[in-house]
């Protein structure tokens, strides 16, 4: 008899477990299916030149680890807590209130105590307690300290691979404790002893050579291109040219790579290039810079730092005088917090084409983008619809009674929460947000983020989206919300999935789609169907 | 009792206040040491971007832009605990969150009667007592006159809100680890070292104010005497003030090794204290390294075929002629 997957079940159980304290500083380390991730590829490891690489798998009993892993990772923690005050200080101030405690989507799905933001911080604090301070180091597991093991490590490699690193919690923390740093940090020290984890190392090795996370050679990206031009062409009658690599354009455009065939990221791609066309912008696409999102940036500091570098080197070389980035959640952490803190020369060498970032259609000077000259589709986009500077007919929407998720990391680490909503309702008639608690920076995590969209992780993805499609299960039983968009291309690939699984009859997909499907463009052809071919006017019926 | 007197009374009090100095000048000098590589604020609020869009208030605080913003947000922090006035409970099975407030609402009694408790305090240290200590005595002891007045005309009781408040509040955090689970399940032993000191400490000083009456001029005499470090020889006190003494001396000796420090540690988490401006003002991470990845002319070699193919295309890409 074939297994049933995850995904057909009729039923799930959500089981909460409330251990003593010893028990909980005991490590776990149940390889279950559905919530450890698969090992990182001798391949990639290799590739990408990480520490001890080797075959191995978490469901061994032996993970052939260095012989002096434990001193190798006791130093890296110290040259952590040096490194970066956040670890340093978020080991020491936590004074488990329990604030966050039920904050955690993946806690609320599973129940498993261990997912809770303040107890996952614990997994390392109680290592931290046992080899850099007095107390841990004198009364042992009373003073919350425990010795480190193999098991330990497991229990890392299970648990900070169960984190999107969505920073929720942080967000109701009292002294701002952020588990997203945390788990980065211990992944980071994972890393050091050789363990990785498959699915974002594919994604972070294929970037490194590729110049994208999906390993397109710049032949498929062209390719992409031109099935979009062909699609436009047929849905608009309208001839679009897509420049790309093209030297002395005025802006350089940077999308998450999922736009180039995934679904439904694709309307949101050719959505872009109908857009620049109808505003006639001077830009163009790069194939080596072919990728916003960094995969690395869920690894370590290293591979993150070499996949980010690309976007400025191309900047140089194609002259351009700013970027504009695509609808993206990780890629706008990275690009809003990260990008130009991680540059280090090619930033300067960059600067000596790059200017402020001014609008060209409308003239608007993005001054909060000034240094890192990078702006946001949404923030260009909000601008251009204030402008009027599109042709818009709202009712093209009208079939569609729209809802937004703010994503993790444009909500959390960026802070976009108006400039979708008010680029949606300048398209849309019809749109209304989540409850309070499921929105803006309460935002709940779709469940596939830091690397987590791995097939073999679907019944923790679906359990810790959970909280999310019950918001708009809420939304789509009051007003008939059928479709819920989101600006960021993880969501984009989970949301169909996680939908489906919750069976919500709501479809999903990003912000620009909406604008180019609103677009009145010039010279096009009479349009009775939106960017996906569904029927203009009346209310969609989404299948489930 | 003189020798137990002079280690309790001067002894114990010295030391533990050593410790608590220097301990809490170290860890802060500890912190300040290791550096901040990246911004990373916890943005929870609109940005400021577009000069039109709508940002409010409350937007500008939680997603600070300027220093002075910044400085504002963690005030509220700290003094009125913004973050956790958002605390939402999520439902199972109704799978819904509700606001909640409760426990914003007994850390807050809790730090601010301590707060006061402890200004109150000054006037063992300070003579002549200063304006603003007994200003705030007046205040806290309000509803004194008038219970007093009502449940005993003779005896004359001065009830300090803050001393029961801050009671009050210590026991519900108790509470909350002992009886709710999940509480329960997330606290360690020296979770409960803590609020069980704090509770001993203040159930002395509440014993000493309602039933066992101190001389209240001996123990300045001893506290102006600790401070100007010129102790008494060996102070002979009632023993429920050196009771009270011991635990404030175990407390503070534990404070720089325990979370306690969290109150000193709020003021360098980065996730509060750095403005929202990353992409105006750049961030210098002062360890950074290069890294070497692949760079264009590698790029080029490996796929010379496809952007050859780009090349004459004009690095452009058009729409396929109808056949």
């Amino acid at each position: 008899m074939q297994e049933e997957k995850f995904e057909e079940k009729e039923k799930i159980e959500i089981v909460q477990r409330f251990p003593s304290w010893k028990e909980i500083l005991k490590p776990s380390t149940e390889m279950k299916k559905g919530f450890y991730s698969y090992a990182a590829t001798l391949r990639d490891q290799e590739y990408l030149n990480l520490p001890f690489p080797r075959e191995w798998s978490p469901l061994d009993e032996d993970w052939k680890l260095p012989e002096n892993w434990k001193e190798i990772l006791i130093n890296k923690i110290d040259e952590l807590r040096k490194k970066y005050r956040s670890f340093q200080v978020f080991m020491d101030i936590c004074v488990r209130c329990g604030a966050c405690a039920d904050k955690c989507h993946y806690y609320i799905g599973t129940g498993d105590p261990k997912n809770m933001p303040v107890i996952r911080g614990e997994l390392l604090r109680t290592i931290y307690r046992r080899y850099f301070t007095k107390t841990g180091k004198l009364f042992g597991e009373w003073a919350g300290a425990r010795e480190l093991t193999e098991d330990v490590i497991k229990e890392w490699y299970l648990y900070f691979y169960q984190c999107s690193e969505c920073r929720r919690c942080s967000v109701f923390c009292p002294y701002g404790i952020d588990t997203a740093e945390i788990t980065m940090l211990a992944r980071e020290l994972l890393n050091a002893i050789g363990i990785s984890q498959r699915f974002s190392l594919i994604s972070a090795a294929a970037c490194v050579r590729t110049g994208n996370h999906l390993g397109l050679s710049p032949g498929g990206v062209v390719n992409s291109i031109r099935y979009a031009v062909d699609d436009i062409k047929e849905i608009t009658g309208i001839d679009v040219e897509v420049p790309v690599n093209k030297k002395g354009a005025e802006i350089l455009f940077v999308t998450p790579s999922g736009d180039y065939f995934a679904q439904p990221h694709w309307f949101t791609f050719i959505g872009y290039i109908m857009v620049f066309h109808e505003l006639g912008l001077d830009y163009t696409f790069s194939t080596y810079a072919a990728e916003g999102g960094n995969f690395g940036f869920f690894h370590s500091f290293e591979v993150a730092k070499k996949i980010n570098q690309k976007i400025y080197k191309e900047a140089k070389r194609l002259g351009v005088k700013w970027i504009l980035g695509g609808e993206c959640g990780h890629m706008w952490r990275v690009k809003h917090q990260y990008m130009a803190t991680y540059a280090d020369e090619t930033y300067e060498d960059a600067l000596k084409v790059l200017e402020e970032p001014v609008n060209p259609i409308t003239g608007t000077v993005f001054e909060n983008a000034s240094s890192t000259k990078m702006v946001h589709i949404l923030e260009f986009l909000a601008d251009v619809l204030k402008h009027k500077k599109l042709k818009i007919d709202k009712s093209r929407n009208d079939h569609l009674v729209v809802t937004h998720h703010d994503s993790c990391n444009i909500a959390r680490g960026m802070g976009l929460y108006e400039e979708p909503r008010f680029v949606i309702k300048s398209v849309c008639n019809h749109y209304y947000d989540m409850p309070d608690h499921a929105i803006r920076e309460k935002s709940y995590c779709c469940g596939s983020g830091a690397g987590l969209l791995a097939d073999e992780l679907m019944e923790l993805r679906m359990r810790g989206g959970m909280p999310r499609a019950m918001a708009v299960k809420y939304v789509h039983e009051k007003y008939g919300v059928n479709h819920l968009t989101a600006a960021c291309a993880i969501d984009r690939a989970a949301f169909p999935t996680l939908l489906k699984f919750w069976r919500l009859p709501v479809q999903m997909g990003g912000i620009t789609e909406l604008v180019a499907n609103a677009m009145i463009m010039k010279g096009e052809k009479e349009r009775d169907t939106d960017l996906r071919g569904n029927p203009l006017g009346e209310y969609l019926e989404v299948e489930i | 009792m003189s020798v137990l007197g002079t280690i309790v009374g001067v002894v114990i009090p010295y030391i533990a206040g050593f410790i608590f100095v220097v301990g809490v000048i170290y860890r802060i000098f500890f912190w300040s040491r290791s550096v901040v590589p990246f911004k990373i604020p916890t943005t929870c609020g609109q940005q400021k971007s577009l000069p039109w869009l709508r940002r409010t208030w409350m937007d500008r605080f939680d997603s600070p832009y300027t220093n002075w913003e910044t400085a504002v947000r963690m005030l509220m922090e700290v003094f009125l605990f913004r973050s956790l006035w958002k605390n939402v409970r999520y439902e199972l099975p109704a799978q819904t969150a509700v606001s909640t407030k409760w426990l914003w609402l007994f850390a807050l009694t809790f730090h601010w009667s301590l707060l006061i408790v402890l200004i109150r305090h000054f006037r063992f240290f300070l003579e002549p007592v200063p304006d603003f200590v007994n200003i705030i005595q007046n205040l806290d002891g309000f509803l004194e006159v008038h219970i007093g007045w009502l449940w005993f005309q003779l005896h004359v009781v001065h009830i300090m809100i803050t001393g029961l408040t801050l009671l009050v509040a210590l026991l519900y955090l108790l509470y909350r680890r002992l009886f709710m689970p999940r509480e329960r399940s997330l606290s360690l032993p020296s979770d409960y070292v803590a609020l069980i000191l704090l509770l001993c400490v203040v159930i002395t000083g509440l014993l000493m104010r309602y039933v066992i009456s101190v001389d209240v001029a001996q123990v300045k005499e001893l506290a102006q005497g600790l401070l100007s470090f010129h102790p008494p020889a060996s102070p002979d006190l009632h023993w429920l003030f050196m009771l009270h003494l011991l635990f404030v001396s175990v407390l503070l000796a534990y404070f720089p090794f325990s979370k306690l420090m969290h109150s000193a540690g709020i003021f360098f988490s980065p996730t509060r204290n750095m403005p929202n401006n990353n992409r105006a003002v750049r961030h210098i991470n002062p360890w950074n390294y290069p890294v070497k990845g692949v760079d264009w002319d590698e790029f080029y070699e490996e796929f010379k075929e496809d952007m050859e193919e780009l090349e004459q295309m004009g690095y452009v890409v058009k729409p396929e002629e109808e056949v």
